[in-house]
């Protein structure tokens, strides 16, 4: 008798324990659907009309492939495309190495030491962004900046910064890779901290040197770390936004402009294009989500198997 | 311990009902502001402003206090928008069916909002004003592309270019500037001033062409347009920078590279302000009634002089300020808006107060000088007569804009300044 109720009951409580799980999944659940993927439908299926501030009242019409063919004789979409590839490529592997090498030097100080760099390099992170782009853009100032105060100072001739074509985009990646390199230091910082130190005990006993035992034994352990990070920074480098628009409004010539901050001109400062906005806005979806992609595929989801 | 299980489920199933009850919205709601519900047969209407009255005067809500006194079957919610994000905000609203009934603003964005048929004409209003305006060109700020009047206006003033008197006297540069009369000058004494100003080097830079973003681009049209009396509008009502204009261009990247003015790729009328402010540089290209207020400094004095031009004859850009009301579908408040509206513009008491508080000028000539023994806002007022065609209400005037300083950006770069406009031309009537 035991042996035939002991399943039956055990299903039992696997249904109940399923429907409970459903239940404490349904309120993330419903503003997923209502705020996350609705909004993406609707974006979806607006790209492929004529949707304007101008129709808003009259209603728009399905363009097919329109918008998507127009974005890729934009010059200025095409030239916001390059920078915002630009800004991903150098900065991914600036900030993941920086604040893998950060995290490798104080994960082993005495914990105020650690607390201090942590506290640190997060300070910009838990700064709002327009203060973070205020203080910036003062330091950026051609004609009372600090850094062109420092330069005079020392004998030299102030430099253009933000209003030059050749430099802006540099700047906004210095800026960038301050405020993105906080929360990859401390998830480092915590990751190798928990690198079973037996194996690492065992490779210095057995006589691996400390650049093996980093890439035999740390660096596969941090992997699904290192996964997240590059996977996180990438969709923030690609999305960067706030600071192109306080700092440099997307010039000088559009040598600032990014996708992001493009498909947010034309949809609510010049043509008010909603159609052709949202076109922007899937082809940077389709993007960002082939690059964690191929993110994932070069790391192995995060393992080393 | 399995009650104790059931009832923390219950407990938490019930945490997340409440949850997700919360969420929903009910008719009966007290509002978000804390404000009672509007009882039985009165009009609750929303005027969203921006601090054209001033920032944080609370002057709005003394109107709405005032119309609500006199007026017991409205109420009136008061939303102050801000400069920066508050366009963004109205587009968003008015593209989810969310508008203001009211919203104070100018024309470039009432129109655009009046063409798309989002507004109440207000052309009733407007006919009882017509014989009371200073400048019968008031009415074109005021009408959509339908002939219909969108706008009801309240009071305007021009934009003017500011000077920093003791660095022109430090100088020797004041010699060029005419502080005589209506202090209309010409292109010649502009050059030689800043180039005055270089020499001494009194400040960092003479002047800042500002180019980095399109707040306060009125200020740059208005000097590259009268440098050589050319128009950004041709004549067949398409934008154009003609051959006077390209010269204009041409003669800005030439005293830029000469080091008399400099060009701020990443500024926007509020950082060159700034920098006026701070005495970085002695001139400012966007200085008008309310930057006079917002930027001043006691730290020199600032002289209000129009834009120079070849025949000392300027055309000055100016701003109107303004209401509008929002068809949401509901006759009711579409008239208690215009109550509203007709209190605050047209009232005995109120009307000429509002615009006072705007720090303009009345649109209406009723209202005579309300800056009676100040002979600086006398002075400013008489420039009426220097104002060009207006073309805010233009069609494409919004796409125009980045344009326009992007232009600017690749003339101070080095392209052409005629292919830097022939491409302008072409893009802005695309």
């Amino acid at each position: 008798m035991a042996s035939t109720s002991a399943p039956k009951r055990s299903l039992v409580l696997q249904r109940r324990e399923t429907v409970v799980s459903y239940l404490f999944l349904l309120p993330a659940l419903f503003f997923f659907v209502g705020f996350v993927l609705t909004p993406m439908a609707m974006g979806v299926v607006t790209s492929f009309t004529d949707s304007s501030f101008q129709n808003t009242n009259t209603g728009s019409n399905f363009v097919f492939l329109d918008n998507y063919i127009r974005l890729f004789q934009d010059p200025i979409f095409l030239k916001s495309a390059v920078n915002t590839v630009i800004i991903v490529v150098v900065a991914v592997p600036t900030v993941t190495a920086f604040s893998l090498w950060v995290g490798s030097a104080i994960y082993k100080m005495h914990a105020a030491a650690r607390s201090f760099f942590r506290c640190v390099f997060y300070l910009p992170v838990v700064t709002g962004s327009v203060a973070v782009v205020v203080v910036w853009k003062w330091m950026f100032d051609k004609y009372n900046g600090l850094f062109n105060y420092v330069i005079r100072a020392m004998g030299g001739e102030g430099l253009m910064w933000t209003e030059s074509e050749q430099m802006a985009l540099w700047c906004i990646i210095l800026i960038l890779f301050t405020t993105s390199i906080g929360q990859p230091i401390v998830l480092y910082v915590s990751a190798l901290g928990n690198v079973d130190n037996s194996l690492v005990e065992a490779a210095q006993v057995d006589g691996a040197t400390d650049l093996q035992v980093f890439w035999k034994i740390k660096w596969p352990s941090i992997m699904p770390t290192t996964l997240y990070v590059a996977v996180i920074t990438t969709i923030n480098s690609f999305q960067c936004f706030a600071l192109i628009q306080l700092l440099t409004s997307g010039g000088p010539n559009y040598s600032t402009s990014t996708v992001m901050y493009y498909l947010y001109e034309i949809a609510f400062r010049t043509t008010k294009e909603f159609g052709y906005a949202d076109a922007m806005g899937v082809v940077l979806a389709i993007v960002i989500a082939l690059f964690s992609a191929l993110q994932f595929k070069v790391m192995n989801g995060g393992t080393t198997e | 311990m399995k009650k104790m299980k059931r009832f923390l489920a219950l407990a938490l199933t019930m945490t997340m009902v409440l949850a997700l009850a919360a969420c929903g919205g009910s008719k009966e709601e007290t509002p978000a502001d804390g404000s009672e519900a509007p009882a039985e047969g009165v009009t609750e209407i929303t005027w969203w402003a921006f601090p054209t009255f001033g920032v944080d005067s609370g002057y709005e809500q003394q109107l709405a206090d005032a119309f609500m006194a006199a007026n017991s079957d409205v109420k009136v919610n008061v939303e102050i928008i801000d400069f920066t994000s508050g366009a963004d905000a109205l587009t968003s609203a008015i593209t989810a069916g969310t508008a203001p009934d009211i919203l104070f603003d100018a024309p470039g964005r009432i129109i655009e909002y009046g063409n798309a048929g989002n507004l109440v004409p207000l052309d009733d209003m407007i006919e009882s004003l017509k014989s009371d305006l200073t400048s019968e060109s008031l009415l074109e700020t005021c009408m959509g592309a339908d002939g219909s009047y969108y706008m009801y206006p309240i009071s305007s003033s021009p934009f003017y270019m500011g000077l920093n008197k003791e660095m022109l006297e430090e100088s020797g540069a004041i010699q060029y500037v005419n502080l005589e009369g209506d202090r209309t000058w010409t292109t010649d004494d502009f050059v030689k001033m800043c180039e005055t100003l270089r020499d001494a080097g009194v400040c960092m830079t003479p002047g800042i062409v500002y180019c980095g973003g399109q707040g306060g681009d009125q200020g740059t049209r208005a000097l590259v347009n009268n440098l050589y009396s050319s128009s950004i509008v041709g004549a067949d009502g398409k934008w154009n920078v003609d051959e006077n204009g390209v010269k204009a261009l041409e003669l800005l990247k030439s005293m830029y590279d000469s080091k008399a003015l400099d060009a701020g790729f990443s500024m926007a009328a509020a950082d060159e302000l700034q920098q006026f402010q701070q005495e970085t540089c002695a001139m400012t290209f966007c200085w008008g009634t309310s930057n006079a207020i917002s930027y001043a400094s006691e730290d020199f004095t600032q002289i209000s002089v129009p834009f120079p031009s070849d025949d000392g004859v300027p055309e000055l850009e100016y701003l109107v300020n303004g209401f509008c009301v929002f068809d949401n579908g509901d006759s009711a408040k579409a008239e208690a808006s215009k109550r509203f509206i007709a209190f605050i513009c047209d009232d005995a008491e109120w009307g000429p107060k509002s615009v006072v508080q705007t720090g303009a000028f009345p649109v209406r000539a009723s209202y005579g000088n309300l800056y009676e023994g100040n002979e600086e806002m006398s002075l400013l007022a008489s420039w009426s007569q220097y104002y060009g065609p207006y073309y805010n209400t233009l069609s494409g005037f919004a796409a125009m804009r980045p344009l326009w300083f992007n232009m600017l950006q690749q003339v101070f770069n080095g392209t052409p300044a005629a292919d830097a406009a022939a491409a302008f031309n072409t893009d802005s009537n695309a």
